[in-house]
């Protein structure tokens, strides 16, 4: 980590300042007298030359700043423009070919704070004036600033075992770099090994997610940790320090040979998580055939109690003594350089939903547990029998947007992959119970997608899937039958369909609990609790805090090939973060001058990265300039005036004030 | 203990059942039920149709005259006066400008005392002060329903009935903040502390026709027997109501309902307070059994509390 400046500074009054005022064609000029703005600098104290030019970021505009610096040889240049959010790095380049430090660049914003919001010409000029000399001030006191540099641990920590945690892994490890995959489940497999087939080609999902499950298991490169959590997470970009929680399997995976005798003699019996609770499962299980690794797991929840005292008989039967009923909770450590956060999404509860009767009837389920029952591995063995009591039903009634885009109720937003399950589970039904009836109650359907609308109009053409536009307002029983209520707004009819069975396509939400693992990440997430990208149109992949990249629906609702696309995307930006020799961090950081710090701490508090912390030994405050983001907080908090940010210190915003406010 | 209590218009004439069981009911529950001073009608639906700020006049001034009498807590036992009430207060809570205009308009009433002719004007402003709270919620939330429990009389022998909410009571879930609308729990809770079975059937919750009764009859009609009929096909043996227009329905137009629909055969309504009332030992004369065109006597049949109740 280091921070030098290169050359013997030059005292400010003696300083060269360039001032470069641009038209953006007419989006400055036709509101700021750009020329006058020129005009009025030329004499300013410390302003060797003033010009303007009409379009300043264009190849010419940045060639006469070039010769400009190097004829006129110039300490630092003010270029009078756009917002630096946008052109600053540009004219920071063009300044390091003119053999200038890129830290003596300032950029005067006289666009999105003075021409786009002002109309009077002659006011909008004269601020103009204004804010470019408070900047020649600053410039004549900026410093010649050299980037911290920091090196990269070039290891991945994968956060979630789904389809979208799976590719991520894979792709980094086929970059070439190591990966550590950790699933809090006692297998890798997601949601998407419970889907049974998928829209809109009807492949068998677990046929298309084993074979990458397996890969990831034997990938010499990827270090597969189920059954793990992410316990707690330091450092920075780079070079973070992770804790990871094993949870005890009770059942040792290397010699757990599957022979399934402690399954079979367990006592106690428990709803089957895979299935959706639709079946049973031991205490001891696996979660299904193809889990990864394949080992049994011992459920210590439901477990008679973890002694041979009080039941013991899985352990009697295990012939390869596998079962360990001292296994505790052990803590790992790893080191790694980039995570990426593919932690999922949940169901939203039927309870949500009193109306529909979701958890008042059996036969009336959600999505998931549809897709168990339409599932070859699933209760029934991928026959269409409901829940209650194993008939096969001969009207289904499919309702979407149970919860979806409900702005007074429930939640707004759309979940995306509802309107196309919910033509797969209406065209599975018809597949195997061809003389059922079929009806979809739908908002709109939202078919976006390659092939998709094609795939919809197949369920309503060929497999004569009824579609009716409205909304369910309720769903009982009268006489032993489901009875679904609900309008027909087409017609304007209010409908009363009878129905054996009824499928809620609950709206997608965020991971449960989910919430606990982000804050220790310090990852934004957005309203709704799913995790925030950086940008939402250019930097998708990515979260706003450097180091942490976003894959599948733990960003949003996403159907599988936006969430592979998506866990692609952030392998690729973690592999680019790899390929760099060493990470650089603005210099414009706020270090303690530790004979003016009193050791108070106020700045400690104030910083939101956690970039100070009080060395209780020397009594003053340290800090970690590659966590500091440069947000001045901690400066303006010091009252002793120790925390002085690079180029924005106190003596320059004085000055810029003093610059701005003189008539 | 003093509380007050606003019977409201139909109690005092069409309902009387509703009135009398309960007050002889929070009798035994050491509540004696005060009316606040001069009350009128809360103005039925009337308030919080449109935006019509002069619409809350009525209620408020109820709500005033409660607190002024040192009141906090107003109950009452219709869902049309609890939701006018509770609604209006709410209103004038929340809203300032409501709450500035109301109190500008109440605050030169003129009141004269019918025996000194003395006239008292220049009110304070009422500012929400007063709760509003439902018998019902004020029995689970005040009195609590281990404490009924305690006090029971007479053995109601596990009587199956059907706790209907109707419209009123429960909507909108911001205002009412009462139960969960979709599927409420509070009515059932009461009947079982009672000692009934309550009944679970899906329209518990659903419109019984309510003012259609005088302009569209014949789809109240079909409304009320789809009430009735689901609670009686689910082994109800009696349906109880907390609202008078409920009752009317479900109750007095029961002849048209089984005229209309050969397959009913009928099913008593019952006001919850009735129930409550006999269980804690009222006299049967005193429940105002005599309103009801469906007879529910029978149902009320003596028998004492078994000694040792938890």
């Amino acid at each position: 980590m280091t921070a030098k400046t290169p050359k013997t500074p030059k005292k400010p009054k003696d300083k060269r300042i360039g001032l470069f005022v641009c038209h953006c064609g007419v989006n400055i000029a036709s509101v700021v007298d750009v020329e006058k703005v020129a005009e009025a600098l030329k004499d300013y104290p410390g302003v060797s030359v003033s010009t303007d030019y009409v379009y300043m970021c264009s190849d010419p505009g940045q060639q006469m700043i070039i010769d400009t610096i190097k004829e006129k040889h110039l300490d630092g240049i003010i270029v009078a423009a756009c917002s630096p959010t946008l052109h600053e790095k540009t004219f920071q380049e063009a300044a390091k070919l003119a053999g200038l430090n890129p830290y003596q660049i300032e950029i005067a914003n006289i666009r999105e704070q003075d021409s786009w919001v002002h109309s009077d010409k002659e006011k909008a000029t004269k601020k103009a004036i204004r804010i470019v000399k408070s900047h020649v001030e600053k410039a004549i006191q900026n410093e010649d600033l050299a980037p911290i540099t920091v090196d990269v641990n070039r290891r991945a920590l994968v956060i979630g075992g789904g389809v979208s945690g799976l590719q991520a892994a894979l792709d980094i490890a086929d970059h070439g770099y190591e990966v550590i995959l950790v699933e809090k489940a006692p297998s890798i497999g997601g949601k998407m090994i419970q889907l049974s087939e998928t829209f809109p080609t009807l492949d068998c999902s677990q046929c298309i997610l084993t074979p990458k499950m397996v890969e990831v298991s034997r990938h010499p490169r990827i270090k597969l940790l189920t059954y793990h959590e992410v316990d707690s997470i330091s450092g920075f970009v780079g070079n973070f320090k992770v804790k990871i929680r094993k949870k005890p399997r009770y059942v040792d995976e290397t010699l757990c040979n599957l022979c399934g005798e402690c399954e079979k003699v367990c006592p106690q019996i428990v709803p089957d998580e895979f299935n959706m609770g639709l079946s049973f499962r031991k205490a001891i299980y696996m979660p299904f055939p193809q889990a990864i690794p394949g080992t049994y797991t011992l459920d210590a929840e439901h477990c008679l109690g973890l002694s041979p005292v009080r039941c013991g008989k899985c352990k009697d039967v295990c012939e390869k003594k596998a079962i360990d009923y001292d296994m505790k909770e052990t803590i790992l450590e790893e080191e790694v350089g980039a995570v990426v956060v593919a932690t999922g999404y949940d169901l939203y509860t039927m309870q949500a939903l009193g109306e529909y009767g979701g958890e008042k009837y059996e036969d009336v389920v959600n999505g998931l547990e549809f897709e168990r029952i339409l599932s070859a591995s699933g209760p029934t063995g991928g026959e269409v029998l409901r829940p209650s009591d194993g008939k096969v039903p001969k009207s289904v009634v499919f309702v979407q947007c149970c919860g979806s885009r409900d702005t007074e109720h429930h939640l707004p937003y759309c979940s995306k992959i509802c309107c196309m399950y919910t033509a797969k589970h209406a065209m599975l039904y018809k597949h195997r119970v061809p003389d059922g009836q079929a009806t979809v109650f739908y908002i709109d359907v939202r078919t976006g997608g390659k092939a998709f609308d094609e795939f919809y109009q197949r369920a309503v053409e060929e497999d004569k899937v009824l579609y009716v536009r409205g909304k369910v307002s309720k769903i009982f029983k009268e006489d032993g039958k489901l009875i679904v209520w609900g309008v027909d707004t087409l017609t304007g009819k209010k409908l009363e369909v009878e129905a054996d069975m009824v499928v809620l396509a609950m709206a997608m939400v965020k991971a449960d609990g989910i919430e606990d693992l982000l804050r220790k990440l310090k990852i934004a997430t957005d309203i709704h609790g799913f995790v925030a990208e950086a940008h939402p149109k250019l930097r998708p992949v990515e979260s706003l805090n450097a180091g942490f990249f976003l894959a599948g629906c733990a960003h949003g609702p996403k159907d599988i090939p936006e969430a592979v696309a998506q866990a692609s995307a952030a392998a690729a930006k973690v592999g680019d973060l790899f390929a760099q020799a060493e990470l650089v961090h603005e210099p414009t950081v706020v270090p303690v001058n530790d004979e003016l710090c009193s050791g108070c701490g106020i700045c400690v508090t104030m910083c939101p990265y956690g970039a100070r912390t009080l060395d209780p030994d020397k009594g003053v405050v340290v800090v970690n300039e590659i966590l500091c983001e440069g947000c001045g907080a901690c400066a303006a908090a010091c009252p002793s005036g120790a925390a002085q940010q690079r180029n924005q210190t106190d003596g320059q915003i004085f000055s810029m004030l003093r610059a701005m406010l003189r008539e | 203990m003093k509380l007050h209590y606003y019977p409201g218009c139909t109690l005092k004439d069409k309902t009387t059942g509703l009135d009398i069981s309960t007050r002889e009911a929070m009798k035994r529950l050491d509540v004696e039920l005060v009316e606040p001073d001069g009350w009128t009608c809360c103005g039925a639906e009337y308030p919080l149709t449109g935006e019509k700020i002069a619409g809350l006049a009525a209620p408020i001034r109820v709500l005033r005259q409660v607190r002024d009498e040192g009141g906090d807590i107003v109950v009452t036992t219709c869902s049309f006066c609890y939701s006018v009430l509770k609604r209006s207060n709410k209103a004038l809570r929340d809203d300032p400008v409501k709450r500035k205009r109301i109190n500008a308009f109440l605050r030169d009433d003129i009141q004269i005392d019918p025996l000194t002719k003395e006239r008292t004007t220049g009110f304070a402003d009422y500012n929400g002060e007063v709760q509003v709270l439902h018998l019902l919620e004020y029995l689970r939330d005040r009195v609590g329903f281990p404490r009924v429990r305690e006090r029971i009389k007479r053995d109601l022998g596990m009587l199956p009935v059907a706790a209907y909410y109707g419209c009123r009571l429960l909507r909108p879930k911001e205002e009412m903040g009462f139960d969960e609308p979709d599927s409420p729990h509070l009515f059932e809770e009461f009947l079982e502390a009672v000692g009934c079975a309550a009944v679970d059937y899906p329209f518990k919750q659903e419109c019984c026709g309510s003012y259609l009764a005088v302009s569209m009859p014949d789809a109240a009609t079909e409304a009320s027997y789809r009430v009735l009929r689901s609670a009686k096909m689910n082994g109800a043996r009696a349906i109880t109501v907390t609202c008078p227009l409920c009752f009317y329905n479900l109750d007095h137009r029961q002849e048209t309902i089984k005229t209309a629909y050969l397959d009913f055969a009928g099913l008593p309504v019952l006001f919850f307070t009735q129930l409550l009332a006999w269980a804690l030992g009222v006299d049967k004369a005193l429940l105002g059994l005599g309103d009801h065109k469906v007879p529910a006597d029978a149902l009320f049949v003596e028998r004492p509390a078994p000694e040792v109740r938890t």
